[in-house]
C-alpha cells in the first residue's frame, strides 16, 4: 500500500474509533497518521495536515482525560435514588429491617451519601439496626469529608441513652480506626462507665464464660444437623460468633430476632442447655475476616 | 402459555417445561416466599418467579445498546420503562435497568430484571453492587481487535467479582455475546469468531452468539439462551420435583 493510501486508511480507522467513543484507540491511529506524514517529505501540504491531525489528537486527549478522571459522583434524582433503594434491598421478603439497611447501604455505595444519611438517621431508631446504622452514618460523614459532623454525632450518642456502653465502645473503636487510617489526628472521647456499671459487671460475673455452642436449625422435629460454633466474644449474656461467609445457609437462617430454642452451651466447667435470640447480625467490613458475619446471640434461658 | 410473540424467541419453552408451580407446592418446605442464595424470588402466594440477569463487559462494548434494543423490540414483554441511572455522555456511570415479564409458565409468572454494569475500569465498586444477587450473566465482548485485551480483563473482573460473592464463573448461568460484528463492514479490524472463542470461551465452554446490538442482530438469541440457562439453574438450586 502506498503511503497516501496507508494514511487515508489509518485516518478513516481513527475517525471510526472516535465515532464509537474509543478515544484511546483513535489517538493511537492519529499518532500513526502523524508519524507517517512527518516521515514523508513528498506530501505537499504536510504542515497543514500535521496541524489538523494535532488538533484531532488534542480533542481525543481531552476526551480521554475526561473519562480517566471520573467526575465527582453525580447526585441522582430522588426517583433514581428510590429505585436504587428498592432494587438493592435483597432481603425485602425475608427480613424487613435488613432490607431497609441494605437499601440505605446501596445508596451509600452509589455515592448518594446525603440521601443515605437521611435513611440511616431513621434506621438508628430501630433497636436491631442501631449500631449498624450508627457506623454507616459515620462512614457517610467521612465520605462527605465531614469528620467533625461525625464526631458531633458520636458525642451526641455518647451523652444520650440510646446505646449501651458496649455498643458505644464498639462504635468508638470502629470510628477511631477510620480516623487513624485517614490520618485525622483526633481522639474520640472514651465511653464512660454507666452509673450502674458495677451492677452490670456483677451481672456479667453471673454468667459463665462460654467457649462454644451447638445449635440445630430448621424444624427441630426433623432433627436437623447439629452445628457447633466457637464463641469469639462474650459480654454478659450476649455471645458473639463469627460465621464464615461461605456458610450462607447459616447466615441466612440466623436473622435478627430469630429464636433458637435449643442451644447447648459449652463452658470450661459445664455443659448446659438453654435458648437464645439473635440480637444482631452484621458483615465484618475490615481485617482478615472481612466478608464474614458477626452474629450476636442473647442468651435467654439456661 | 404466554411467551414471546416471535416463534424462536420463547425463553420458557421446550426444556423449561419442568418448571411447575404445582410441583413446587409439594416441596417439603412450604414458604410463602423463598429467596435463594441468588436474587431469585419464588413467591408462591402470588405465583411469581423473579430473577436478575446482568449484562457485563468492557466499556463501550454495547451493553446499554443491548438493553435499548430489547426495550424497543420486545415491548410486550417489557413491563416498565428502561431506566439509565446517570450517564456521562453516552457512558453508563451507574447502571441501566429494564424490567420484563415473560408471561406464565404453568401458572407461574416469570419476571426478569435486566441490568447493565458500568464497563469502565474505575467503576469497579459499582459493578460489584449491581452484580450482587445475580442469577444469570450475559458477557458482551467487543469484536474489535483493538478491544481484545479489554475483553479479557473484563472477563477476569467478572470472575473475580463472582468469586467475591462466593460463586464461580464456571457455575453461574453465562452466555457470551460477540458484539459489533457489523464493524468489519466499515473496515475496522475485527476478530474472527474462532479467535474470540479461543480466547474467551476456551475454558468456559458456554453458549456464545455473534451480534450487532445496534442493528438488533443476535440480541434476542443471546437473551433467550441466558434466560433458559438461568431458569434451568434456578430449578436445580431448588431441587424442584421433577
Amino acid at each position: 500500500m502506498d503511503t497516501k493510501k496507508q494514511i487515508q486508511a489509518l485516518f478513516k480507522e481513527a475517525e471510526l474509533y472516535r465515532s464509537h467513543g474509543l478515544f484511546v484507540e483513535a489517538k493511537a491511529k492519529y499518532d500513526n497518521v502523524a508519524k507517517l506524514i512527518q516521515k514523508n517529505d513528498r506530501i505537499a501540504n504536510k504542515q497543514s495536515l500535521l496541524d489538523a491531525i494535532s488538533k484531532k489528537i488534542g480533542a481525543v486527549e481531552n476526551e480521554i482525560k475526561k473519562f480517566d478522571k471520573p467526575p465527582a459522583t453525580p447526585k441522582m434524582s430522588t426517583k433514581a435514588q428510590d429505585l436504587v433503594k428498592n432494587l438493592f434491598s435483597f432481603s425485602e421478603d425475608k427480613d424487613e429491617d435488613a432490607a431497609l439497611l441494605e437499601g440505605a447501604m446501596a445508596l451509600a455505595k452509589f455515592g448518594q451519601f446525603e440521601r443515605a444519611l437521611i435513611e440511616f438517621n431513621e434506621l438508628i431508631k430501630k433497636d436491631s439496626l442501631r449500631v449498624s446504622a450508627a457506623k454507616n452514618i459515620i462512614r457517610c460523614h467521612i465520605a462527605l469529608s465531614s469528620s467533625d459532623e461525625a464526631i458531633t454525632k458520636y458525642r451526641k450518642w455518647l451523652s444520650g441513652d440510646s446505646f449501651s456502653s458496649g455498643q458505644l465502645e464498639e462504635i468508638r473503636i470502629f470510628f477511631q480506626d477510620i480516623l487513624d487510617r485517614k490520618g485525622i489526628d483526633k481522639k474520640l472521647p472514651a465511653v464512660t462507665q454507666p452509673k450502674d456499671a458495677r451492677k452490670e459487671e456483677a451481672r456479667e460475673e453471673d454468667f459463665l464464660d462460654i467457649s462454644s455452642i451447638a445449635i440445630t436449625l430448621g424444624d427441630e422435629s426433623k432433627k436437623g444437623a447439629l452445628i457447633e460454633l466457637d464463641v469469639n466474644f462474650q459480654r454478659g449474656n450476649t455471645i458473639s460468633l463469627i460465621i464464615s461467609r461461605d456458610d450462607k445457609d447459616l447466615i441466612e437462617n440466623l436473622k435478627v430476632g430469630f429464636r433458637l430454642n435449643n442451644i447447648q452451651f459449652f463452658s470450661p466447667i459445664a455443659v448446659f442447655n438453654g435458648s437464645g435470640i439473635v440480637s444482631e447480625k452484621a458483615p465484618i467490613e475490615l481485617g482478615p475476616k472481612k466478608g464474614d458475619y458477626r452474629v450476636d446471640i442473647e442468651i435467654q434461658n439456661t | 402459555m404466554d411467551a414471546f410473540p416471535s416463534g424462536n424467541l420463547c425463553p420458557v419453552g421446550g426444556e423449561l417445561q419442568f418448571i411447575s408451580c404445582e410441583a413446587y407446592l409439594r416441596y417439603r418446605f412450604v414458604f410463602s416466599a423463598l429467596r435463594l442464595d441468588s436474587m431469585a424470588v419464588f413467591n408462591l402466594k402470588n405465583r411469581e418467579i423473579e430473577c436478575k440477569v446482568v449484562y457485563y463487559g468492557p466499556g463501550r462494548c454495547g451493553k446499554t445498546t443491548n438493553l435499548e434494543y430489547i426495550h424497543k423490540a420486545f415491548k410486550k414483554q417489557v413491563s416498565g420503562e428502561m431506566v439509565s441511572i446517570d450517564t456521562e455522555g453516552d457512558r453508563t456511570l451507574f447502571f441501566d435497568f429494564l424490567p420484563m415479564e415473560l408471561g406464565k409458565v404453568r401458572g407461574c409468572a416469570v419476571r426478569v430484571q435486566l441490568f447493565t454494569v458500568p464497563g469502565q475500569v474505575q467503576y469497579s465498586s459499582t459493578r460489584k453492587v449491581v452484580l450482587r444477587g445475580v442469577d444469570g450473566v450475559v458477557f458482551v465482548a467487543d469484536s474489535l481487535e483493538a478491544r481484545r485485551e479489554k475483553n479479557m480483563l473484563s472477563l477476569k473482573d467478572l470472575q473475580q467479582n463472582l468469586k467475591e460473592f462466593g460463586t464461580s464463573i464456571f457455575k453461574v448461568p453465562l452466555v457470551l455475546q460477540y458484539n459489533k460484528r457489523d464493524l468489519a463492514e466499515q473496515g475496522l479490524p475485527t476478530m474472527s469468531i474462532e479467535k474470540m472463542e479461543r480466547e474467551l470461551n476456551n475454558q468456559l465452554k458456554v453458549p456464545s452468539f455473534p451480534a450487532s446490538a445496534l442493528k438488533g442482530k443476535g440480541v434476542g438469541a443471546t437473551l433467550q439462551e441466558c434466560l433458559k440457562l438461568t431458569l434451568r439453574d434456578l430449578q436445580k438450586q431448588l431441587k424442584w420435583a421433577q
